[in-house]
């Protein structure tokens, strides 16, 4: 078959898609939890993408490094995210986006 | 053949997993379709030939930061249905969005993607991509890498880490009061 279906634009694709979706996620949702749902997905985009230009263009291993922190950060910021919303359940007992306006006042 | 095989499926299940979390109308449901849809990102990568990473997309993914997620849900008590109306500037959408939302973000990733597909998808024809090679383990080179030419980079990570630790305890720590 002619198409070569694994190729470097279609991880490119899959990745786009992801982090689109990330992007309507964080806008579109209103719970907090929700919008951190948004975050890992944008953050498992970049990842994709940095393991898909190692392996079509330059196969050293410097795309994996990077991947390989990205997962750590995200892991951490998930861990401090979960945290924060945790303590603003037990303060306003809501995840809601809009109850988070203290410092507009 | 195997490849194009796993690849579909993995393709598959990462497209899927990723729109039914954008429109899923609840939350816990929501989070197990992530968790569906990284078990797809894992299956990418090892169609990449990055088998440590693939494994470590399983386990601190799928195995940690998901579960972490179901956790503070199911602590927070998940999303309660239509809620009681307050009127700010905007009217107070619901906590999973209503069409007034969607398509503001969809209009902003229409914009978005339109941005970024020009600029991506015009330079990706001049990329040189090299003849594939056969797959090899990767974990020793990671390894030798990361302990060589990237050791700052890890030692910081762990201090992260550690402060992402003790930061997240001491910011969910319950009140004095109602201990």
């Amino acid at each position: 078959m002619g198409f070569n279906m694994i190729s470097l634009s279609s991880y490119l694709f899959i990745s786009m898609l992801m982090f689109l979706s990330g992007i309507v996620v964080v806008i579109a949702r209103k719970n907090i939890i929700a919008i951190l749902l948004g975050i890992e997905l944008i953050l498992n985009s970049a990842a994709i993408n940095f393991v898909a230009y190692t392996r079509f263009v330059n196969n050293n291993l410097d795309g994996h490094i990077m991947s390989l922190f990205i997962i750590v950060i995200a892991a951490a910021e998930a861990a401090v995210g979960l945290g924060i919303v945790i303590r603003f359940y037990q303060i306003k007992e809501s995840t809601h986006i809009d109850h988070a306006s203290i410092l507009r006042r | 053949m195997f490849l194009d095989l796993l690849f579909l499926i993995s393709a598959a299940l990462t497209i899927l997993g990723t729109l039914l979390v954008v429109f899923s109308k609840n939350l816990l449901h929501a989070c197990v379709y992530l968790l569906a849809s990284f078990i797809g990102v894992a299956g990418l990568y090892v169609t990449l030939g990055a088998d440590f990473i693939a494994a470590i997309q399983l386990v601190v993914y799928a195995g940690g930061v998901v579960i972490l997620m179901l956790f503070a849900i199911m602590l927070t008590g998940g999303n309660s249905g239509p809620e009681k109306l307050k009127s700010f500037a905007l009217g107070f959408a619901p906590e999973m969005g209503n069409s007034k939302t969607y398509t503001l973000a969809f209009l902003s990733a229409g914009v978005f993607s339109s941005i970024v597909g020009y600029l991506i998808f015009s330079t990706v024809g001049n990329v040189s991509e090299k003849s594939l090679q056969p797959f090899v383990s990767t974990v020793e080179t990671l390894g030798k890498k990361l302990i060589t030419e990237h050791v700052l980079v890890f030692e910081i990570s762990s201090v992260l880490l550690l402060g992402a630790l003790v930061g997240a305890a001491i910011i969910a720590r319950p009140n004095k009061s109602n201990l």
